[in-house]
């Protein structure tokens, strides 16, 4: 016999620390260690045995990870809080005896801050791992950037946020590196690829935010903290492997005018340092010597101009300078091609510049006009992001458009988003062209007038779709999300929906369920009382179908002996339900057989045969589940619950779908 | 003797200038006294000390010589001296001893003044002596010179000795005779009992002389207050002083203003006046603002994740109903909408309801955005997270395989025939080992043997009309047809007259062969079980031995060889199992008292190949070894009560039916619990049994009015273990009175099965 272990030792005893017993041992307060955990990414466990973790207590209580813990009691941050609590009382008691100026010099000159640089490091050892976790960040950053300042979050904070947006959205415009976008009801989805990681975020609406009484801001801005932070680091390294300097150039009398992302000037690095980082790392590895040697010369000239003409013009270089790379990059598409099967790495690029060079860029021909009812960040971004260069707006949506003039000859697409002017009075021919000029009422001839989704329908399908069903004030079509790739078994709205004559039966029944249900509620009538009485109120109504289901079981009983043998729950259903059987039966008899008819004998046939089947394949999951240990039968149900929920689902869009098919054509015969 | 005068003189000095330090205990006085004494005491003693010249005592030069000249004079005191001596206190004769003295005398010293006397004759006068330090040696204590003679030589004079100038010590003056009877009844203070040598007084010790002697005798040292172990103080320690006291004067730059940060603050405010240094400059902006730097500039590669690392799971993206214009399925009609209103938004699947829009600008702004970014910070430093394993498999999967119950066929799927005839319950059912026959046994105390395929009844036997037959067996070997029924507390054991005459013969030949037993053995000892001859009556129906014991029997089991057979008795404690042995007529009890402790044995089985018995109790099973004659095993199937047993054909395996709805299958080598636990049944089980004519069935019967058949395959093979399917639920038979089939037996050779039913019929399915 080994040794007898002795409780509390090892495992889950040893491993796990409850959240109190944390904060002890790390002798801060609960905010500070709210504070410390969300820095740190600490987050409670679940251990397997909670009873053993508790010390025998089942009692619940969060559990933390003992060595996260242990970690964090070295945490330089840890002391920062400290310097910060006695920073604290210095400072109360200068405001205590009223030493303002004391005051105001120690909260200038000798308030702890926290520096986050370190944990930023260990959190993301690599710079991918830094991307990949950039979800939360954006969306919170973007949020922050979209808020008023108020007593809870001061106003620097926003400009941060407001600043750090606009810098990412700078870099996936001149990287292409947007790939999908969905308007969705909550605010704009947008998801690029950056470093080969899906980054997915959302932004808000722009309309003033209803704050809930239940949030509280102190822990928002923590993240806050946290995640700025990150996503400054995240830009410095993306802009500088870009070759640009990190921050870019910020115009504040620009900004202030509303020019938006326009504010911002990208610079590029000095011309060495452009070459080695301008491209991505691995590209330039595989990138044959001679070849750079060649181009180096002609490059460094390009970039001396571009960088001459940045300095005066701060729109167009940027744009410009994403071709050139373009067009330096694509030398490279078939060696990547080559090998991008065998490594994973390599097929990011490919993916950039081969198949979807044309995506990225797919609406650089254009020249768009927004229309003043349409968004004009989201649609700037996206349109800037696949390649259009020249985008005007409306003087009212503010500074830094390509053109303010909505009769720019030049504009080939304008987006509007309000319903055509019908029945307009005439007006004199003088009034007219001022008017129109003025309001942007009337269309111009040569230019396509579509809705703002098209924008969105087009990046989402990678390809410039037809605008026809776009058009001013044309019904739109659904619109999807991009992420949905419709499983098997799950619904896609996308595909046709088969619409045999059995279904549109049960959709009609479920219909008359509807109805009844509303009728009940109406009387008062219990809605869920038992389906004789379904029934009966539908004898009238449903003749048809009331006979066919006599028929059924007309059927059954002619069987006989096979429905004796068959399992307990037809059995009990037939006793419930026998004299209502007798009823049908003396109604079908009363009606005689001339009422059938062929084809729907068939079907029923049919519709039997399959139940029969259905209810033998049942009866034998049933034995087989009769033998089944009770853990896998546990788990079976579960799965099956969880298939059984899907298909529901289906079924539900499946027959909703079917019925509004149904009611469109009624409506158009 | 000039030696011996001068330091006389010099004592004489020294006594005299002692005197003075002496007498200092009184300060105030030391002039007077000395004056005094000095004026009046001096010619006394002067005269003293010239007397006793020779008693110097401190001389150490010619001590020998003094003593023995002191012991001489000392020792034979001349009449003459004593009186003169006697007589001088009184008279005062000092000029008498000067002059005596003065004729020794020599050699005057120089400073003697000599003068002629009254006498004529010349006078020495010395002197004054100057009264200085060691000039005299008055202080010296009146000592008796007696020496070392007992005081009782004095005891006849007035006298106790001299003193150092030769006067008598007088003996100080008696008390009355009163007194010292009185001081010899109350002792005095410091009384010892001796007299002083000295002044020949009682020697009282004062009471510091007494606390000296006492701590003498405990060897302590004398003097007051003396602590022989004092604490020791640590002067040198290993303790360092903060402060140490120091009684250093505080030095003068702790008072002035330090010269060197004059000059530091001097230089500042030059600085500052120059305009160099800003006084509270606010912090630059760039400064709190964090810097940005390439932090992942060393380009580490990404490292494995932690196993206790759960990256925040990833918030997954849209749905299409989540669209500003989904496709009009996703909308919600009006009962979901309903729904989702009413439900608690903590419940509720999505946080929004799915809207349509015409156009863009119609989208308003969504009401709940910070709440559900709120929602996920809270989440990803609140959620715990566990790293579950999503199972991608199809649950079919899942299944076990199952044999289809075509592939199982034959078994018993319908009910066949109905034996009827039975009044009230039909308790127990049997299958003739030859097939042809079925015996029953019922309430109505009669036993009926009926012709399988016709269910025709052949044969029917009236064995009591109050007791019920709560038992029928056939005896399991071919030849000889033998019946035991089990009906109150006798056991019939029958040979029915259906069979040719033959057969008839050999089973009658077997039973009574034991006859001749019995009556040897009679009166030895109290069988458990009395064989007897049968009423003519039943005798000639064809019953041939009863065996009469206790209590009644509720179940028979035979031994596969048919010469054994035992017999359950539950309401008898002493004797619930017993044994009888048909070829010698011997009832025995394999169990003494008490060895079936653990419940009341329900159920009793033969092992079909080996000498094992199998004895159901309420709640377990105990197998015993009846060649060795203990017990071998005993089984916990977990039930609370079982109602019966069987074993396998081929013995390794057991079911068990119990009363709490469950079957068991025990697999004897694997474990003492079950190896499946069956739930089937809606009511208890009250019989289970195997089929023994080479299919691998068996079948439960319970109070649910049902048999259910199940198909259960042992595989040679020990390492599989065996394969249970359920077969059929065999309906037919009526509950009554909360009673179902209470029987079950398999036909020997065919699939086909027998149920004995509490609506009085026994029915047979193929």
């Amino acid at each position: 016999m080994g040794k007898i272990k002795k409780k509390g030792v090892a495992g889950n005893a040893r491993n796990f620390i409850t959240r109190t017993q944390a904060v002890r041992k790390l002798q801060i307060s609960l905010p500070d260690f709210r504070r410390l955990c969300i820095f740190k990414g600490i987050y409670p466990r679940e251990p397997r045995n909670k009873k053993k973790a508790n010390k025998g207590s089942t009692a619940p209580v969060t559990f933390y990870y003992t060595k996260d813990i242990q970690y964090l009691l070295h945490e330089p941050v840890l002391q920062k809080f400290r310097e910060h609590k006695t920073f604290s009382k210095k400072l109360s008691k200068a405001l205590g005896r009223g030493d303002f100026s004391d005051a105001k010099r120690l909260e200038d000159l000798h308030k702890p801050r926290v520096k986050l640089d370190h944990i930023i490091k260990e959190r993301y050892p690599a710079f991918t791992d830094a991307v990949r976790d950039l979800d939360d960040a954006l969306s919170t950053v973007f949020l922050f950037a979209n808020l008023p300042s108020n007593r809870d979050i001061p106003s620097k904070t926003i400009e941060t946020c407001a600043r750090l947006a606009n810098e990412f959205q700078h870099y996936v415009i001149r990287k292409h590196a947007l790939k999908k976008s969905f308007l969705s009801i909550k605010g704009i989805y947008y998801q690029a690829t950056i470093q080969g990681q899906d980054v997915l975020w959302l932004v808000p609406y722009k309309f003033a935010q209803s704050v809930p009484r239940d949030v509280d801001f102190r822990i928002m801005l923590t993240f806050l903290d946290f995640y700025t932070t990150l996503l400054g680091f995240v830009l410095f390294r993306l802009y500088t492997l870009e070759g640009l300097v990190y921050p870019p150039k910020f115009d504040k009398k620009m900004d202030e005018m509303g020019a938006g992302l326009r504010a911002f000037s990208l610079e590029s690095k000095k011309v060495i340092g452009e070459i080695e980082n301008g491209t991505n790392g691995q590209a330039v590895v595989k990138k044959d010597v001679s070849k750079q040697l060649e181009t180096l010369g002609e490059k460094i000239k390009e970039i001396e101009e571009k960088g001459e003409e940045e300095d005066e013009n701060a729109v167009a270089p940027v744009a410009e300078e994403g071709e050139r790379i373009n067009e330096g990059l694509d030398k490279f598409t078939a060696i990547p091609s080559k090998d991008g099967a065998t490594t994973d790495v390599l097929e990011q690029p490919t993916e950039d510049l081969g198949g979807e060079g044309k995506t990225s860029n797919m609406f650089s021909e254009w020249t768009v006009f927004l229309s003043r009812e349409t968004p004009r960040e989201p649609l700037e971004f996206l349109l800037r992001s696949f390649g259009c260069k020249r985008i005007g707006w409306d003087a009212v949506l503010g500074e830094g458009s390509f053109t303010k003039d909505d009769r720019d000859p030049n504009i080939t697409i304008q987006i509007v988003d309000r319903p055509p002017q019908v029945g307009l009075p005439p007006m004199p021919a003088g009034v007219e062209a001022k008017e129109e000029a003025t309001t942007g009422r009337g269309k111009v001839l040569g230019r396509l007038y579509v809705q703002p989704q098209y924008i969105w329908d087009c990046v989402n399908a990678g390809r410039v779709l037809r605008p026809d069903s776009y058009a001013q004030g044309a019904e739109l079509p659904p619109h999807l999300s991009p992420w949905v790739k419709a499983n098997e078994g799950e619904y896609d709205p996308t595909a046709p929906v088969e619409d045999d004559g059995e279904s549109e039966e049960e959709e009609e029944e479920e219909e008359e369920d509807v109805k009844m249900l509303d009728n009940g509620e109406k009387n008062g009538v219990e809605a869920g009382d038992s389906e004789d009485e379904e029934w009966g109120g539908m004898n009238t109504e449903l003749a048809g179908e009331g006979e066919d289901d006599s028929e059924e079981e007309e059927e059954e009983e002619a069987k006989g002996g096979v429905a004796l043998d068959e399992s307990d729950a037809e059995s009990e259903d037939d006793e419930v339900s026998k004299q209502l059987q007798h009823q049908r039966e003396l109604e079908a008899e009363a009606k005689g057989v001339a009422y059938k008819d062929e084809k729907k004998s068939k079907k029923s046939e049919a519709k039997k045969k399959q139940d029969k089947e259905k209810k033998q394949r049942e009866d034998e999951i049933e034995r087989q589940k009769m033998m089944m240990t009770k853990k896998k039968r546990k788990l079976y149900e579960r799965m099956e619950y969880g298939n059984k929920k899907k298909q529901d689902e289906k079924e539900r869009l499946e027959g909703k779908r079917r019925k509004i098919e149904r009611e469109k054509k009624k409506g158009k015969n | 003797m000039t030696a011996k005068a001068t330091t006389r003189k010099r004592s004489r000095a020294e006594v005299e200038s002692e005197k003075p330090v002496l007498s200092s205990e009184d300060e105030f006085e030391i002039p007077e006294i000395n004056g005094d004494e000095d004026s009046s005491d001096d010619s006394d003693f002067t005269a003293g000390d010239e007397d006793s010249d020779e008693e110097e005592e401190f001389s150490s030069g010619a001590e020998d010589e003094e003593d023995e000249e002191e012991i001489d004079s000392d020792e034979i005191p001349s009449e003459d001296e004593v009186s003169s001596k006697k007589d001088r206190p009184t008279n005062g004769d000092v000029p008498d001893e000067e002059e005596e003295e003065e004729e020794e005398k020599i050699e005057p010293a120089d400073n003697v003044k000599v003068v002629t006397g009254a006498d004529g004759n010349p006078r020495y006068i010395y002197p004054e002596i100057e009264p200085v330090y060691d000039s005299d040696d008055t202080d010296a204590e009146e000592t008796n010179t007696i020496g070392n003679i007992p005081l009782e030589y004095y005891e006849n004079y007035p006298h106790v000795g001299y003193d150092i100038n030769g006067k008598r010590i007088m003996r100080p003056a008696a008390g009355k005779a009163l007194d010292t009877l009185l001081d010899s009844i109350e002792l005095p203070k410091g009384w010892t009992g001796l007299v002083d040598k000295n002044s020949g007084a009682a020697l009282n010790l004062t009471e510091e002389e007494l606390e000296i002697v006492k701590k003498l005798q405990r060897s302590e040292i004398t003097d007051e207050g003396f602590d022989p172990y004092p604490d020791m103080v640590e002067w040198f320690s290993s303790k360092v002083e903060q402060m140490p006291l120091s009684s250093a004067p505080e030095p003068k730059r702790r008072f002035v203003p330090s010269k060197h940060e004059q000059k530091r603050i001097m230089k500042i405010v030059k600085g500052i006046r120059e305009g160099r240094i800003l006084p509270h400059k606010p912090q630059a902006e760039a400064s709190q603002e964090p810097e940005f730097y390439d932090i992942w500039a060393d380009d580490a590669p990404p490292k494995p994740d932690h196993v206790m690392n759960i990256p925040a799971p990833k918030l997954p993206p849209p749905t299409h109903d989540e669209s500003y214009n989904p496709p009009p399925e996703y909308l919600p009609n009006e009962k979901e909408k309903k729904e989702w209103e009413e439900q608690d938004p903590e419940d509720r699947e999505k946080n929004y309801l799915p809207r349509t829009h015409k156009a863009l600008r119609l989208v308003p702004g969504f009401n709940g955005f910070i709440g559900e970014r709120f929602e996920r910070c809270l989440d990803l430093y609140l959620a715990p997270r566990v790293r579950r394993n999503k199972l991608n498999i199809d649950p079919a999967s899942l299944l076990p395989k199952l044999p289809s119950p075509d592939d199982l066929k034959p078994f018993p799927t319908t009910c066949a025939t109905v034996y009827r005839g039975h009044e009230g319950r039909v308790r127990s059912v049997a299958a003739d080992p030859t097939g042809v026959w079925v015996a029953t046994g019922g309430d109505d105390g009669t036993v009926r043997v009926w012709e399988i395929l016709t269910g025709r009844q052949v044969w029917k036997l009236k064995v009591s009309s109050d007791e019920a037959v709560d038992s029928v067996t056939w005896r399991p070997t071919t030849e000889g047809r033998i019946l035991a029924a089990a009906c109150g507390n006798e056991i019939l054991l029958v040979v029915p007259p259906i069979f040719d005459s033959e057969e008839e013969n050999q089973g009658k030949e077997i039973l009574s062969a034991g006859y001749g037993y019995a009556a040897n053995r009679q009166g030895k000892k109290e069988a458990p079980g009395t064989w007897s001859k049968p009423d003519p009556v039943l005798e000639e129906e064809g019953v041939v031995v009863t065996i009469t014991v206790r209590k009644t029997v509720k179940y028979i089991a035979w031994h596969r060889r048919g010469d054994y057979l035992v017999t359950v008795s539950p309401e008898d404690v002493r004797r619930a199992v017993c044994i009888h042995r048909v070829s010698t007529h011997l009832s025995q009890t394999p169990f003494k008292e008490k060895s079936l402790t653990k419940g009341i044995p329900q159920r009793v089985q033969f092992h079909p190949s080996k000498p094992l018995l199998f004895v159901a109790t309420k709640r377990y099973i105990k197998i015993y070894d009846l060649a060795k004659a203990e017990l071998s095993k005993t089984l916990k199937p977990g039930a609370r009560w079982i109602s019966s047993i069987d074993i396998h054909p081929q013995g390794d395996n057991l079911i068990v039916g119990s009363y709490d709805k469950r079957l068991l299958w025990h697999d004897l080598d694997l474990s003492t619990k079950p190896y499946r636990t069956l739930r089937y049944h809606d009511k208890g089980i009250r019989a289970v049994s195997f089929h023994r004519g080479g299919f691998p069935l068996f079948c439960s019967s319970s109070d649910d009015g049902t048999v259910q058949v199940f198909h259960g395959r042992i595989y040679s093979d020990l390492m599989e273990n065996a394969l249970i399917v359920p077969l059929k639920v065999l309906k037919g038979h009526k509950i009554t009175s909360h009673l179902g089939v209470l029987d079950v037996d398999w036909h020997p050779k065919q699939p086909w099965l027998f149920s004995a039913g509490a609506d009085g019929t026994a029915r047979l399915w193929n």
